[in-house]
Order: structure tokens, then sequence, then C-alpha cells
């Protein structure tokens, strides 16, 4: 990969104030507004995570969606700009442009979920360093299902429908993914739709070391599938176009 | 020289090209070969199969049949080495980067680009480096366009109507700097498609005229003039009966005013005057690019 383009494209994504806003500063203000609502402090959940630390986790996860829908967006407004067929005319190829999309997604979710895990630290959420490591790991990882649907929407979408697209996705995935609300409140029908999402399974990854009852197998494979079909829709996709 | 031995050298070669969208033959059957240091010009009304020759000589799109070679490689390999670069006709920009941001991102792509000032010297929008994509006129827009073309710093430059969005001012002084670009570094090919008559009259070596997917003329200006038949000879001769003339193809009479179209003007004249030496008010002209034009490209069969 070419790693001058990247960090341009990186410079470029950065400076966009919307993303700024939706994928760092929206999670840790959420994220600080529902510790102080649920009263934070010493609550825990029914499964025995600390209330701090199972938000604080929430909304690291609700980032690491943002991040890579929106550059998912720009992917779109580049092919409607007709940007695209600029690049064409560079040695770039079609996979070395997904791929850099890809990197990028990767590293515009990482700010999100350091400032909600700092701030999670300052707001009590106490696990030694390892589990710190695996949580924060854990997330960034996770947002890799995500950079591929955003990637898929961006090749998918126009430019006037990505909003409304992205906002969609993000609720869908978000709500019915268990962010907002826990799946063993939710009826079970809407419960088995929430666990064909990647976001519940991240969750549930993320959750592992402090719960029992996570089954990580079965986290990875509905993770590894939606990775997949993304990957294959988005290879299909882009073949299409060019 | 042999035909091969000239397309070994040749900057573009191409030979039965063809390409068909549905149910019309966009491009139908060319062959071209354009050496390199010449500045060509490729005309033709909208529809005769321009631009899908130039997506097709960039590797934007695949040919349904025949062969291109651009510098004896295949387009994908010319745009990868950096030999071949265009200025394409609706390449917007990005509308959250400056001039210097954009040009720089395609030039982080390429393996050997110039440094990206001189881009935008060259492409005289060294003033506009810190100004956003957004805050440009049409015309400065082109010259982003020249400027993300030259940064790769080609052999081979296409430029698909490059002027098709400018004022007549801003289309002069598109030309003298797209001039002072070729004249400095000689051995720089230029092809552009243009449907402007006059910028192929003043700035091409050569015409390549096309029609309907198809080149109906190729030379330089002056031969595909000559290629509908050259000269009209005008004359006031009263009296006159027999016009059948050697090198006159066709005769007109209006009165004692006569026209006639001319395949040998100077034959013609000879004869005209020997036969009716008070022939009075002669007058030779030659057809311009845009007869030319209107014969070639006019008797469309669609």
């Amino acid at each position: 990969m070419n790693t001058r383009f990247l960090a341009l494209e990186l410079r470029r994504a950065v400076r966009n104030g919307r993303y700024l806003i939706f994928t760092v500063v929206v999670p840790a203000v959420m994220f600080l507004l529902f510790v102080n609502l649920y009263g934070g402090g010493e609550g825990t959940f029914p499964n025995g995570l600390p209330v701090t630390t199972s938000l604080m986790m929430n909304m690291a996860l609700f980032g690491v969606m943002a991040g890579p829908l929106s550059i998912g967006a720009r992917i779109a407004v580049e092919r409607g700009l007709g940007w695209q067929r600029q690049l064409r005319l560079t040695p770039l190829t079609g996979s070395g442009y997904l791929l850099t999309k890809g990197a990028l997604g990767m590293l515009v979710g990482l700010p999100g979920i350091l400032l909600v895990c700092v701030i999670g630290a300052f707001e009590g959420v106490r696990m030694d360093a390892a589990h710190w490591i695996g949580v924060l790991a854990t997330l960034w990882l996770g947002a890799i299902p995500f950079v591929l649907l955003g990637i898929v929407i961006g090749l998918v979408a126009t430019p006037d429908g990505m909003q409304a697209i992205t906002g969609l996705a993000s609720m869908l995935f978000g709500l019915l993914g268990g962010i907002w609300i826990p799946a063993d409140v939710a009826p079970d029908w809407l419960a088995t739709i929430m666990k064909a999402l990647p976001t519940f399974w991240v969750k549930q990854l993320t959750q592992a070391p402090f719960v029992s009852g996570v089954n990580v197998g079965e986290a990875l494979l509905v993770i590894t599938l939606w990775v997949v079909g993304l990957s294959v829709i988005a290879a299909r996709r882009y073949r299409v176009q060019s | 020289m042999t035909q091969t031995a000239v397309r070994a050298g040749a900057a573009v070669a191409l030979s039965g090209l063809r390409k068909r969208f549905g149910e019309v033959r966009a491009v139908d059957g060319i062959d071209l070969v354009i050496s390199p240091g010449e500045v060509v010009a490729l005309l033709g009304p909208n529809g005769a199969g321009k631009s899908t020759t130039v997506d097709m000589l960039l590797a934007l799109s695949t040919p349904d049949g025949g062969e291109i070679s651009v510098f004896g490689t295949s387009p994908r390999e010319a745009v990868v080495a950096g030999r071949i670069s265009a200025m394409l006709q609706s390449g917007a920009l990005l509308d959250d980067a400056t001039v210097a941001e954009a040009v720089g991102l395609v030039a982080a792509l390429h393996r050997e680009p110039m440094p990206v000032e001189q881009a935008l010297r060259q492409a005289g929008i060294a003033d506009l480096a810190g100004r956003k994509c957004t805050k440009l006129s049409g015309g400065q827009k082109q010259r982003v366009r020249f400027a993300l073309a030259l940064v790769c710093d080609p052999d081979l430059l296409v430029l698909d109507e490059p002027t098709v969005a400018m004022d007549v001012e801003t289309r002069r002084a598109f030309w003298q700097q797209m001039r002072a670009y070729t004249d400095t570094d000689t051995g720089r090919t230029v092809l552009f498609a243009t449907h402007y008559l006059d910028e192929a009259e003043e700035y091409a070596d050569r015409v390549v005229l096309m029609r309907s997917g198809r080149i109906v003329a190729d030379g330089s200006v002056a031969q595909v003039r000559a290629a509908v038949s050259g000269r009209t000879l005008r004359a006031v001769v009263p009296g006159a009966a027999d016009l059948a003339l050697p090198g006159v193809r066709s005769a007109e009479r209006r009165g004692d005013q006569i026209t006639l179209t001319c395949t040998d003007s100077d034959a013609a004249v000879r004869a005209l005057l020997a036969r009716y030496p008070h022939a009075h008010d002669i007058e030779i002209t030659a057809l311009g690019l845009e007869d030319a034009f209107l014969a070639l490209t006019g008797e469309d069969d669609r």
C-alpha cells in the first residue's frame, strides 16, 4: 500500500469537521451523559459488569461504527464527483483503492475508542493492563466489519442517498446490535435478529473476559461471515463499476 | 519502412479498434499511428466516437476488438509507468481538498512525479495552490485538471475536449499555456479531442477526422482541406457556355457569375482563360477546414 497516499487521505478525512463531531465527540459526550444518567459509580448490571464499564464499551463501539461509516460516505462522494476516474489514470489499482479506504476506516475509528476509554478510566473503570489492551484491541478489530460495511455503502449509494443510508445503518446496527438496549430484555424474535448482527458479537467479545457465558466461537463465526460476505460484495461491486 | 517498424517506435498505434454499446458501434474499426512529438487533433461531431477512443487509449474501457499499443505497451502499462496521462472532460475535483492537495494526492500515486509546485506552475495556477477546489472558476478548474495530468510528467498527454467549458479568453490562455508546454519540451506527444475547428487548425500538426466511429480523414490541416478537393474558383464570364474544364469537378452558373469546384485550380484557371479570355474578377479560395469538416462529416447516413 502507498503510505504517502494513505497519509494524505488521512489528513483529508480527519480535517473534516463532521468526522470529528460524529466519531470522536459524540461517543464521548454520550458516554458522559449516560454515566451521569445511570449514576455511574458502584452499580453493576445483572451480568455482573459494572455500569460504567459496560457503558464505556457500548459507547466506544458506537464510535467504532461511526468512523468507518463516514469513510464509506466519502467513497460515495468521490464516485459521484468522478474522482475515482481520475485515480484510474494512476498506478493505483482497484484493490489498492479499497485497501487504502479500509486502512483509513481502521485509523479513523481509533481516536474515538481511545477517548472513550480514557474518559472511562477517569470515571472509575478499573481493570488490569492486559484487560485494557484486550478491550481496546477487541474494539479496534471489531471495526473491521463496519469498515467493510462503510465501503459497501460507499460503493452502492449515491452521494445524495448517502446521509440517509448511513444514518439508517447506524441505527440498525447500533439499536438492533444491542448498543442501546441489551439483548436480554428484547423479545425472542428481536433477540434473534440482534444475534445476527456483528455489533452484538463484538460487544460480547469485549465483555468476554468479565462475564460468563460468552460463546467466543459463535462470536468469531458470525463476525467472520460478515467480513467475508461484505468483502465479496465490495470486490464485486467495485469490479462492476470499473 | 515497414508498417511494423513504424509501429514499434510509435507513441500510439491502433489497429482495427472496435467498441460497441448495445446496438451502437461507437468505434467501428480504427487504424491510427501517432509518432512521438506529434500534436494531433481528434476532430468530429458529438457521438463520432472520440471520447470512446480516448477512454480505450487510457485503459478506462476495454475494446471489443482490435489492438492498442501505447509506446509499445498496453494502455494500462503505459498509465502505470506514467507515460500517458489525460485531462478528462468531466473529471471532477475533490470538494474537500485544496488545489495543491489534490495534485499532491495524484502525485503520491505515481512512481516518478514532478514536484507539485512545478505542475502547478506549468499549468499556470501556482497562485491557486492553497485554494479550495470548490472555490474555482470553470477555467481555473480546467487548469487544475491540466496540472493533474501533468504531474506524472507524461510523454503522451491526452486532452478530451479540454476547452469545452471555457470562454474565448480562457480558451486562448489555455492554449498558450499548452503551447509553451509542448515547445519547451520537444518529444511530447499530444492528442486532443475537440469539436472546435479553429483549435485543430491552430494548434495541431495533424488532424484526424472521425465520423460515426470511423476515421474519415487523416493528415495535416492542409491535406484534410485538400481531401475535399481543394479550391473554389469564382469568376464573371459573360456568355460562358461550356464549363467542362480540366481540373474542375463541378460547375455552377448564375447569370454571368460562375463557381467552379476544382480538384486542380491551376489547370482550371489556365483552361478558363484560354477558352474565355474576357473572364474577369477571378477569385480562387481554399476550402476552409470547416468546409472540409462539413463535407466529410455532414453526409450522415444515420
